[in-house]
């Protein structure tokens, strides 16, 4: 063996490159963790989280118009639009409307399907509930939106 | 499930040496395993230490998605096809969305192909970022899985920028890209490519050159090349055993025609080159956005596709190199909204298979480390 | 009171001077102080690893995790105690109390400082080595009466390693302890003249005989890691190998006292290094930074030392989340911190300054060593087990013979020097 790789070998060179990297990461300004319940994560706008129902911000009327393109394009078939037609307008409107998370995927394609802006997925992921039955969701819980349970301690 | 069956058909060495003499055991590295990256199941023949044989149970993750694949239309089957190879989603949604547009006889817009692109490259680095993570920790250095996962956090951030989610992304559909790039992606992946260059330095810092890194690697799982094309084997397990087959050059998609990259290629097959072929995948990755990123066309993102997407009967098998080896798609289309097979060929699936000829022969603690470069991900072969 | 005045008037430890009550107060002392510093040990080794790892290790039990190691003991202590059917009980019983004691009892000799011992055994050394060889013994013990395959194999593989790292071990020694008769004459074996006579000859053993000495320290330091089953040479109880170790079977309790046996192993193979070739209880730099005012600035340094890590707790008190669930932690290291600082003032008087001395820079040696220990953890893959071997035997031996053959061939230079010369005369 030639001399350099010989005199790297002896001198342990490369176990002391390893040393060196991590050396350097042990000061406390490299720490990257976020402690989570005081620091939450920056959300990007697009993110795919919990179900929301719009409704208009002036006139307070639900953007649905109960055409039920979502619940077609929902992969899971969990999606279901009651509605029925307004004898005057003679257009459809929204009765009901259930939503099961337990088995969203979170895909988007039904917010891409909604026409009306109405159905969208809010950046909220803290969607934990103590039993099955709360993970189905209904319009005045889409409509009301995420409401994360404030902690005092 | 018997568990006869299994010792039986398989061919395993002999000790050569009496019943009382020999050590013989037969060990369960069970599905649930720090090392087995996942659910994997493999039953070992040992003598004392060194591997007879080995046998692998897989199933313990099967969903099935190819199932799945034949009640839902193809739009709805976009986001289950992320869930196979869960590390490298934008991939497999690559893939599928490709060979469906090759039955409609589509072609993606440019614009669409670039951004593809991109997003699959970081991908890629994502997915050989989690391999050595993990890897180096099955073998024991316990920190490059932290430097790796910090620096992958910065691609799912872009990610989650794009396309709202991290892991199981949908990024694109039939036809094209659905999401336009948002206000400075450009800027922020390129960015990321010289954020992450250096940090391709300190991990080969860590772990190229070092002795114990070298000793735990070099000539263990040996598989020459005649070997890995008989198996089927493809991706840096291939590579890395000196055949210089690459699906980007060999039979380029998406928009890699159009960029200059290596393809880099080891000369023994054993552990330690897979790990050096896949960290000048890396770079080459970062090549390739740098080129990518600095360029987009303008154009549509999307192409003409019906709103209801109903391809010809045909058949069509369509493949792309995704980080762990060749995935494939073979769709069968009978004319109407819903495919009547999609069956997928995942590349972990094949590459799993050549466990057992570089196990033999070689020592326990070999196997884990055998298992982490073979990189497998049991969503994919469990499908 | 006469006892008091005795102990502190007297310059001999107190086992050498038959002191009967001293000798069991050091002993309980000892004791005592193993088991905090196993504590502490605990928390930094979270602590480092996790900073070497990029995140922050515990910080939720107490202010920045320093109550996790009683956190964790309460559980051990808790714990169910599972006794595996078909154990042999009485050998599973025994196993972890005979490994506490071999490495309590490597500590009787350990010196602090010059009366910071408990006892100065003639053959200190030797002893240490001794009772540490037993160590073996328990594990083989535990890995056997668990009456299962896995720990069995764990525990031969794991007393494999420790005894052909032994051999290495003990070869470094012997080439330390040869260089105890240079001045004086005469070599010795007892762990507070090996210190003394360093002090004698005015330089710590590692830099004798350059390199030759470093050398000794070098192989010793490596073969004191596989001895101590540590990264790199932890294959016997790595998590993501088949064979989970010796101690796979024992809970709670029991489980703990294999974890104390470890960290006290880890301490007394570093006392071990400090002493022979890092000059124990001196100070650093006896010769070049001399006189009067370097010495009162060194007696400073341990009260300077508790005075920043008093800092660092207020600063760290301050620096803590404003959020009302952190009130009791800031408060709680808060009081810490002057805690501390209280410590550090006591630390300044001149009586307590003397003593405090040498068990201050014999604790920061020790120190310096865990921390090695821990960023080796952090850093480096693990070898399989039949490169251990391959390295033990194959490289570490025939380097240890050489060093020690050189050492003694450079040391008996002169009367080599006047042989040959007669010879060729």
């Amino acid at each position: 063996m030639s001399l350099a790789p010989l005199l790297r070998k002896i001198f342990l060179v490369d176990l002391l490159k390893g040393l060196k990297v991590t050396l350097k990461y042990q000061g406390p300004k490299e720490i990257v963790t976020e402690q989570y319940p005081l620091e939450r994560p920056a959300i990007a706008e697009r993110f795919r989280g919990q179900p929301r129902m719009n409704v208009n911000p002036e006139t307070g009327e639900p953007l649905c118009i109960a055409c039920g393109l979502c619940a077609l394009a929902c992969p899971e078939k969990l999606i279901t639009v009651g509605s029925e037609r307004n004898p005057e307008t003679k257009k459809k409107e929204l009765t009901a409307f259930s939503y099961d998370i337990s088995r969203c995927m979170f895909c988007g394609l039904c917010e891409e399907a909604c026409p009306s802006d109405a159905l969208e997925l809010s950046q909220d992921y803290e969607m934990a509930t103590y039993s099955r039955d709360e993970l189905l969701l209904n319009r005045e819980k889409l409509e009301k939106g995420p409401e994360p349970t404030v902690y005092e301690r | 499930m018997s568990e006869s069956k299994f010792y039986e058909n398989t061919e395993w060495q002999e000790t050569g040496k009496t019943f009382l003499d020999s050590n013989e055991l037969i060990l369960n590295m069970g599905p649930q395993h720090p090392s087995t990256h996942g659910v994997l199941r493999v039953i070992l023949k040992l003598d004392g230490e060194k591997v007879l044989g080995t046998d692998c149970v897989i199933g313990y993750l099967h969903r099935g998605v190819e199932k799945i694949a034949e009640n839902r239309t193809y739009v709805q089957f976009n986001p289950y096809v992320d869930r196979m190879d869960y590390v490298a989603a934008v991939s497999n949604g690559l893939g599928y969305c490709e060979a469906v547009e090759k039955l409609l006889g589509v072609e993606a817009p440019e614009r669409a192909r670039y951004i593809r692109v991109i997003l699959t490259e970081l991908n890629r680095l994502a997915s050989h970022q989690v391999w050595l993570g993990t890897h180096a920790l099955d073998i024991g250095a316990l920190t490059p899985l932290f430097y790796c996962f910090r620096d992958r956090e910065e691609i799912l951030k872009i990610f989650e920028k794009y396309c709202g989610a991290r892991l199981t992304t949908h990024a694109f559909r039939i036809g094209g890209c659905q999401y336009e790039i948002y206000e400075g992606f450009q800027k922020e992946v390129l960015d990321y490519c010289d954020f992450v260059l250096p940090k391709i330095d300190e991990y080969e810092e860590l772990l190229t050159t070092n002795r114990i890194w070298v000793e735990r690697t070099k000539g263990v799982g040996v598989l020459s090349g005649a070997e890995c094309i008989e198996l089927g084997a493809t991706g840096p397990v291939l590579r890395g055993s000196g055949v210089k087959w690459d699906l980007r050059k060999a039979q380029p998609y998406a928009a890699y025609s159009k960029f200059e990259f290596d393809i880099p290629i080891g000369k023994n097959g054993d552990t330690y080159d897979r790990y050096l072929v896949r960290i000048e995948e890396m770079r080459q990755s970062v090549r390739i956005l740098r080129q990518a990123a600095s360029s987009i066309p303008e154009g549509p993102i999307t192409a003409k596709v019906p709103k209801v997407l109903r391809p010809p009967a045909g058949e069509i098998y369509h493949s792309i190199e995704a980080p762990k080896g060749e995935l494939g798609y073979f769709i069968v289309s009978d004319g109407s909204t819903q495919p009547y097979r999609v069956r997928v060929r995942p590349p972990s699936f094949v590459n799993l298979q050549a466990l057992d000829k570089m196990v033999r022969g070689w020592l326990v603690a070999d196997v884990v480390a055998v298992i982490g470069t073979l990189d497998i991900v049991l969503g994919e072969v469990d499908r | 009171m006469h006892a008091l005045t005795d102990y502190l008037r007297s310059n001999v430890t107190p086992g050498e001077a038959g002191d009967l009550l001293w000798a069991t107060i050091y002993v309980l002392l000892v004791v005592a102080a193993l088991s905090v510093a196993v504590m502490l040990m605990t928390w930094l080794e979270r602590k480092i690893l996790a900073h070497i790892q990029i995140r922050y290790g515990p910080m939720r039990v107490g202010p920045h995790g320093l109550l996790q190691p009683i956190a964790d003991s309460l559980k051990l202590l808790l714990k169910e105690d599972i006794i595996p059917a078909g154990a042999d009980k009485l050998v599973f019983w025994l196993a972890p109390v005979a490994v506490v004691m071999t490495a309590f009892t490597t500590f009787l000799v350990v010196p602090f400082g010059r009366t910071h011992a408990v006892t100065d055994i003639n053959i200190g050394i030797l002893f240490m080595l001794g009772i540490s060889s037993l160590s073996v013994l328990s594990i083989i013990m535990g890995g056997w009466a668990s009456n299962s395959h896995y720990p069995l194999m764990g525990a031969l593989r794991s007393s494999a390693q420790m005894v052909s790292y032994e051999v290495p071990m003990a070869m470094a020694i012997v080439s330390a302890i040869l260089m105890t008769s240079l001045k004086t004459g005469t070599g010795t074996l007892s762990m507070i003249r090996i210190v003394e006579s360093q002090a004698v000859q005015g330089r710590w053993f590692i830099f004798s005989f350059f390199p030759l000495g470093f050398l000794a320290f070098v192989i010793f330091g490596i073969a004191m890691i596989a001895e101590t089953n540590r990264a790199p040479f932890d294959l016997p109880e790595a998590e993501s190998e088949l064979v989970a170790g010796f101690h796979t079977e024992y809970s709670g309790f029991r489980w703990s006292l294999f974890f104390l046996a470890e960290y006290a192993g880890m301490l007394a193979v570093s006392s071990i290094a400090v002493t022979l070739w890092l000059g124990g209880w001196l100070r650093p730099f006896s010769n070049a930074l001399a006189g009067k005012t370097w010495d009162l600035a060194f007696s400073l340094l341990p009260a300077l030392t508790v005075f920043a890590l008093a800092g660092i707790c207020l600063l760290g008190a301050v620096r803590m989340p404003k959020h009302p669930s952190f009130k009791i932690q800031t408060v709680g290291l808060a009081v810490f911190g002057l805690f501390l600082g209280a410590v550090g003032l006591v630390l300044l008087a001149p009586q307590v300054r003397e003593r405090v001395q040498d068990m201050y820079w014999f604790s920061v040696k020790v120190a310096f060593f865990m921390y090695l220990y821990i960023w080796y953890r952090g850093t480096f893959p693990r070898y399989r087990f039949d490169q251990l071997m391959k390295i033990g035997w194959k490289v570490l031996l025939p380097l240890s013979l050489a060093v020690l053959i050189l050492t003694a061939l450079v040391g008996i230079r002169q009367e080599l020097a006047t042989v040959l010369m007669g010879v060729l005369r």
